[in-house]
């Protein structure tokens, strides 16, 4: 049952990251395996801007998708029971490319841009901000609908029946929130966090529309060394990468965990 | 409680209004041939931006190169992901975390770092510039999206209602139209409706396989920020096939 998917995604996956592997010990000129060095790794792992970027990253990804799931939940919740017309404008960023959302962002964020204009000045500068306030803003417009479908696609009538089934037996709203709503939407609400988190650390189209000149997300810092170095540059990217792939592959680990301990009591 | 229901259904009007309102400007700006600040609407309407963006007919064979290859990929990855997902959902797997992990790992790594990958390997098969390179391309991106979402749809109680149909003498082909496909249909929706998108709108891993044959945002990427009439026009393109496919999704799926 599982070997499709497991064939194809070893098959695909596994020969995209031995080329990209390949890539971060191939030296700048070329050449087989035995010229492979770690020269593209002791650059990157030696760069502060490296550092900075890793940093920058790991926190807008941490707050974006946090306050992503926290708001699906309450928004899941509220729409639930509202017309396909309010579930499909509540869906909308959905299907939007993230790079149109960035877009969407500086047309109306930036110094003299739409909401400049309709209130006179915003409170907070949004775009390019150092603390990178624009870049959580935007994944938090295009990532809480995204959870906010996958919540209400298992909130559906199996869920009202087991509700009602439980209030008859005299459980009260926080009773069923937290025995029949909790367990039906934590594992879409995990998997889908781990998703946006995953996207999130390793994206570079927002950080570039709207993010600060400095520190640079991970994936911005990727694209620099690569245009600022033609012929370095691409191992230096491959290696950075990789580093971010690992700290996704950890973080997603821990979201795992933190599943299989939350599951483990309610089974006992 | 009639109060408490006015109060909620202004509140997601709110929300709904919120998500979906602030890309108006998309089409203010497709449709503006000038448009400066302080003015709060287009001084000068036009159709520049759509003329200059499919000048030359670049964009609209990208704009095919993406649906064929979107709705190849979203097929394929429901076709390959359906039994791993009932695996996982049903929770049938002693240690399903590895399994999880191995599968969803893709979705982990920067399509940068992927597609640079696995040019490697399609220049040696030819596969470069090709449809077929591209579907297997974005395929790496969208199996993962499928195979999570569709498994949250499984589980034990599908499993005891399809035990109950076989039990009530429902074959197999019967029991899936009747039984599995309605109840997983929600999910299923979702799970297609993410496939394409994420095929639909892959930049880097396109970029890297198919420079040549480039697809639609790959074609977009250099007007924005240059020229924001000519961007906002192929957003429009770009976003209205997406949203015949949310369309879709919403009505295969929860929204009955």
């Amino acid at each position: 049952m599982l070997a499709p998917a497991v064939g194809t995604t070893l098959l695909l996956f596994g020969g995209a990251l031995a080329g990209a592997v390949e890539q971060s010990f191939t030296p700048p000129l070329g050449g087989g395996l035995e010229t492979w060095t770690l020269e593209s790794w002791r650059q990157v792992l030696g760069d502060p801007v490296f550092v900075d970027a890793f940093w920058f990253s790991l926190r807008t990804t941490l707050v974006a998708t946090l306050v992503s799931a926290g708001l699906a939940l309450l928004i899941a919740t509220l729409m639930r029971t509202r017309s396909a017309a309010m579930r499909t404008a509540v869906a909308f960023p959905v299907p939007v490319p993230h790079l149109i959302v960035a877009v969407v962002a500086v047309l109306w964020l930036a110094p003299g841009g739409l909401a400049d204009r309709v209130l006179g000045t915003l409170p907070l500068n949004l775009v390019r901000d150092q603390l990178g306030l624009g870049v959580v803003l935007v994944y938090v417009f295009k990532e809480t609908p995204f959870l906010v479908l996958l919540l209400l696609a298992v909130m559906g009538r199996r869920l009202e029946e087991q509700e009602e089934m439980a209030a008859v037996h005299g459980i009260g709203r926080w009773g069923r929130l937290r025995w029949v709503i909790w367990p039906a939407v934590r594992a879409p609400l995990l998997i889908g966090s781990m998703i946006v988190a995953a996207f999130v650390f390793s994206a570079f189209e927002v950080p570039l529309a709207v993010g600060p000149n400095y520190p640079p997300s991970l994936g911005t810092y990727a694209l620099e060394v690569t245009k600022s170095d033609a012929i370095g540059g691409a191992g230096q990217a491959a290696a950075a990468l990789l580093l971010g792939a690992v700290a996704s592959i950890a973080f997603a680990l821990a979201i795992l965990g933190l599943f299989k301990a939350r599951r483990e009591p309610d089974e006992r | 409680m009639r109060g408490r229901d006015g109060t909620r259904s202004t509140l997601t009007t709110v929300v709904a209004l919120v998500f979906a309102l602030p890309f108006t400007v998309l089409v203010l700006q497709a449709f503006a041939d000038s448009w400066t600040a302080p003015a709060l609407l287009p001084q000068e309407f036009g159709l520049r931006g759509f003329r200059d963006g499919f000048a030359g007919g670049g964009a609209g064979a990208a704009l095919v190169r993406s649906l064929q290859v979107a709705l190849t990929v979203t097929v394929l990855s429901l076709v390959i992901a359906w039994p791993a997902a009932r695996v996982i959902g049903e929770r049938r797997l002693r240690h399903p975390g590895p399994v999880i992990l191995l599968l969803a790992v893709p979705v982990l790594v920067s399509p940068f770092a992927i597609g640079t990958g696995l040019t490697g390997w399609f220049v040696r098969l030819g596969l470069t510039d090709s449809i077929e390179g591209l579907v297997l391309g974005h395929l790496v991106f969208s199996l993962p999206y499928a195979v999570l979402v569709l498994s949250t749809g499984f589980g034990p109680g599908l499993r005891h209602s399809e035990e109950m149909a076989a039990s009530m003498g429902l074959g197999p082909f019967r029991r899936l139209l009747m039984v599995t496909f309605p109840e997983i249909r929600p999910t299923l929706a979702v799970a297609a409706l993410l496939s394409f998108l994420v095929s639909w709108s892959q930049y880097g891993s396109s970029l890297a396989i198919s420079g040549g044959s480039p697809t639609l945002p790959v074609v977009l990427l250099p007007f924005v920020g240059g020229d924001p009439e000519v961007a906002a026009a192929l957003s429009l393109v770009f976003l209205a096939p997406a949203m015949v496919a949310l369309a879709m999704a919403n009505r295969a799926g929860h929204f009955r």
